[in-house]
């Protein structure tokens, strides 16, 4: 009973985001004057589509989270994490449209592709380090985007078109069950970040935290440093892996800019966003780019991309922390923050004479 | 920067070698020296965008990865001064007065020095003078008249426009139209929103206890552009239409110094205003350098459009007639051929023997640089220990501009002049970039000789694919023909760089710590 309480109140935030979620779809179908029956059966219009959308930024957010992971709590910069996403994501779509595998076998697939991917870029841990790294991730990645992309490969992967009429499993079609899928997809995004947290607060975390702040000093301790990388690594490719066969079992057709590097860029933007190293972040982040990005391309079309550009440089330059470093610090010292406030920008004579 | 090439470095060129021997077996010997000459033209266009990314690297450990849509940048620059110079013409006036305020710098400090007013309200003061400063630009600036190409007419787009100026024609384009205001008043509104940002950022800044003086030498630069400034706008159409009856081969020279240069300046103005602030957190500035890049390549989409076209060559380079292509070099200089015989085979000129022969020219004169002048010193005391130079009283922060307006400035360089060959797209810094970065994780990434031996070996590689994709690898000691597909040529190269890297973290010339 104890252990249960203390589970509840340690994640209180994300059972709290995850009821919410679960009753938004009837909520909104209450809205829309469709009844809480229609939207279980997936009736309803507008629930639907939020749905939808839903799904998106749960994908984005375990996607960003891996990415998290990988670089604000254990410091390693790579380019090429999209590799890990693309690869489940073009796995998945080949094994249930050209071999015809049931899904339990793809999944079974999945966990063996993200071993090997992770092993792969574990080869290269120990020997590269810092930017270096950066540039070999990327030049893996690219290469896996470029096979995709290849014209030999047309039959397979649909070159640049993309993957299309991936079937999808009936009890899970996002078209017909889509109620079923949007639970499912944020059932496993609040199991990611539940064992996120706790792989943080574990000892393993710990020291993964102790790499990105100091190598040499963890390294000094006696910690096999790179062994904690490739633990590190394997959960961050696992955990992607997962974004992409929830990708392919959603999206209609697969493109290949997810194995862009643009697409490592969307990950590391709502990591920045939300917040470096928060985990919770990623979630923010998720949304606020969704979001976002539906908006704007209502508005300014194909300029979208240009507002997103400076928003991101705004953050990097504003906003270091993110939105939910920010609220934690600001929780902490939002005094201190507005004296430097008042002091940079000179009213601090003017707020005395005020008193 | 002199380093020993350690044994397995030269193992791994050696391999590298004597694989393109083998493999080159089967060519003939017209078709391995144009590979070769090709190898090498994508080689030093690379390379112009990697010495400068190694520059910036070493000097300044930042990774500009902004650098690719600098060069694309200084081609669509490039472009514009060719094929539209009344669209430089007309804009350049607002640019330079748009500078002249904060030439005034000297002043503004002064003057904010002798206003009688305690700092809190010297703040409010420049906040507020900023905030007008941008209303008076959401005003002025949509109005200054600009005639320009239109996006959405295609008769009016830039294809158009290029593809006419290929013929040797210029479509006949109308002046700007005054759109409400006069133009000087609009010009003159420029400078009062300079003037009035520089000053409120004078008073923003404002320390007390500094040395000014109002020396007469300080003005020089202000009168200069306001001068240049004033002259340009008020014989507009005279100087553009000179500008357009002019030779092609002037005017090509005068787009590439005009894009180099306009390329320098937003260069420094990056790392003043947005690099600067951030040497305190070396990850921010990868990620706003990333950032940067896109807004770059977005406004280029929004101003240019998205389809490509291409830069027009200059007339030396377009001579076709009986005396072509040519059989000597004397014949280039009197008939103007674009391509030569050699060894049977037709070479293009310009892409194939000028643009190499630029390349090994820039790294000659970049090298003197580093070698032979104060600040090349510098330099290479910055890239060895930063912190050491700055303690030994040199202004390292200016060395840290210059060396990221250099480094800007080679890459829009290596844009311009690649836009004959290459043509000008969305796309095409991106590209570079990522052929610039193999070139430097093979050659190391703080070395220079490194930046010139990676893009050498980029593009060699990258030629040699494309030609057996034609005609197939004899693999050596057996009778198998391997074809390369036009896709895997990219992935040689990330093959390549993957390999050194693993075998030598440092790259071939880096160094090996």
């Amino acid at each position: 009973m104890k252990t249960k309480q203390s589970f509840l109140s340690r994640y209180k935030g994300i059972l709290i985001f995850f009821a919410v979620m679960l009753l938004l779809p009837f909520v909104i179908g209450l809205f829309e004057g469709s009844n809480p029956l229609e939207v279980w059966n997936n009736q309803g219009r507008f629930s639907k589509y939020l749905e939808g959308i839903g799904i998106e930024i749960f994908i984005l957010a375990i996607f960003a989270l891996s990415y998290d992971l990988l670089f604000g709590i254990t410091g390693l910069m790579s380019f090429g994490h999209t590799m890990f996403f693309a690869v489940a994501a073009y796995a998945t779509g080949i094994s249930l449209k050209t071999l015809g595998l049931p899904l339990w076998q793809v999944l079974l697939i999945i966990v063996g592709t993200s071993i090997v991917q992770a092993l792969l870029f574990s080869i290269v841990l120990p020997r590269v380090k810092g930017v270096t790294f950066t540039m070999v991730t990327l030049g893996l990645a690219s290469m896996f985007h470029i096979i995709v992309m290849s014209s030999d490969m047309i039959k397979l992967t649909g070159a640049d078109v993309g993957l299309q009429g991936v079937p999808k499993p009936a009890f899970i079609d996002p078209s017909i069950e889509r109620l079923r899928f949007y639970v499912v997809a944020l059932l496993i995004l609040v199991l990611v970040y539940i064992f996120y947290r706790r792989f943080i607060d574990s000892p393993t975390g710990r020291v993964s935290i102790a790499i990105r702040e100091n190598e040499s000093r963890a390294k000094m301790l006696g910690y096999n440093t790179t062994a904690f990388k490739v633990v590190v690594m394997l959960i961050a490719s696992f955990t992607a892996s997962i974004a992409g066969v929830l990708h392919t079992l959603y999206q209609p057709i697969v493109s290949p800019t997810i194995a862009d590097l643009g697409y490592t860029v969307t990950g590391l933007l709502i990591v920045l966003i939300g917040g470096i190293a928060t985990l919770s972040g990623s979630i923010v982040g998720a949304f606020v780019i969704k979001i976002l990005d539906l908006g704007l391309r209502g508005i300014m079309k194909d300029s979208a991309p240009l507002v997103t550009g400076i928003v991101y440089v705004v953050f990097v330059l504003f906003v270091p922390y993110g939105i939910v470093g920010s609220l934690k610090l600001g929780g902490l010292r939002i005094k201190e923050g507005w004296q430097m406030l008042i002091e940079r920008f000179g009213l601090k004579k003017l707020c005395e004479k005020k008193k | 920067m002199k380093k020993k090439l350690n044994l397995t470095g030269i193992l791994l060129i050696a391999a590298f070698v004597v694989f393109l021997v083998l493999a080159g077996r089967g060519m003939p010997p017209r078709d391995l020296l144009i590979t070769t000459l090709r190898g090498f033209s994508v080689g030093s266009v690379t390379f112009l965008v990697a010495a400068g990314f190694s520059l910036i690297f070493g000097l300044l450990d930042v990774l500009n990865l902004a650098q690719g849509t600098l060069y694309m940048i200084g081609a669509y620059v490039g472009w514009t001064v060719f094929v539209r110079p009344d669209t430089f013409v007309d804009v350049t006036p607002i640019i330079l007065f748009l500078m002249a305020g904060f030439a005034l710098n000297f002043l503004w400090d002064y003057l904010a020095d002798k206003i009688k007013l305690d700092p809190q309200k010297k703040k409010i003061l420049g906040w507020s003078m900023v905030v007008v400063a941008v209303a008076l630009a959401a005003f002025i600036l949509p109005r200054y008249p600009i005639a320009m190409w239109q996006l959405n007419n295609y008769a009016q787009s830039p294809i158009s426009f290029s593809y006419m100026a290929d013929q040797g024609i210029r479509l006949p384009v109308a002046p700007a139209q005054a759109k409400g205001i006069p133009p000087m008043l609009a010009l003159y509104g420029g400078l009062a929103i300079s003037a009035l940002l520089a000053f409120g950022l004078a008073l923003i800044r404002y320390k007390e206890n500094r040395q000014h003086s109002l020396h007469w030498k300080k003005w020089q630069v202000f009168v200069i552009l306001l001068l240049l400034g004033t002259l340009i706008m008020a014989f507009n159409t005279p100087l553009s239409n000179w500008l357009m009856d002019m030779n092609t081969n002037w005017l090509f020279i005068i787009a590439i110094v005009v894009s180099v240069l306009s390329v320098v300046g937003l260069g420094a103005l990056m790392e003043k205003t947005m690099i600067q602030p951030l040497y305190s957190r070396p990850v921010y500035q990868l990620m706003l350098t990333l950032g940067l890049g896109t807004i770059g390549m977005q406004l280029v989409k929004a101003i240019w459009g998205m389809p490509e076209f291409v830069l027009p060559k200059p007339e030396f380079f377009r001579g076709a007639g009986a005396a072509c292509p040519a059989t000597s070099i004397k014949d280039i200089f009197t008939h103007n051929c674009s391509t030569i015989m050699i060894l049977g085979g037709r070479v293009r000129v310009y892409d194939e023997i000028v643009l190499p022969i630029i390349g090994i020219t820039v790294l000659i004169l970049v090298w003197l640089l580093l070698k032979k002048t104060r600040i090349g010193m510098i330099i290479r005391a910055g890239v060895q220990d930063s912190n050491m130079v700055e303690a030994l009283g040199i202004n390292v922060r200016r060395v840290f501009t210059f060396v990221f307006a250099l480094g800007a400035g080679l890459a829009a360089l290596g844009g311009v002049l690649s836009a004959p060959s290459n043509g000008l797209s969305v796309a095409m810094g991106e590209k570079l970039l990522l052929n610039a970065l193999i070139a430097l994780a093979i050659g190391g990434l703080t070395s220079y000789p490194g930046a010139a031996l990676g893009s050498l070996m980029v593009g060699l590689i990258q030629q040699f694919m494309i030609k057996y994709g034609q005609i197939g690898i004899p693999i050596p000691f057996t009778d198998i023909i391997f074809k390369p597909t036009p896709a895997i040529i990219p992935a040689s190269t990330m093959l390549l760089m993957v390999i050194v890297l693993l075998i030598l973290p440092n790259g071939l010339l880096g160094r090996q710590d």
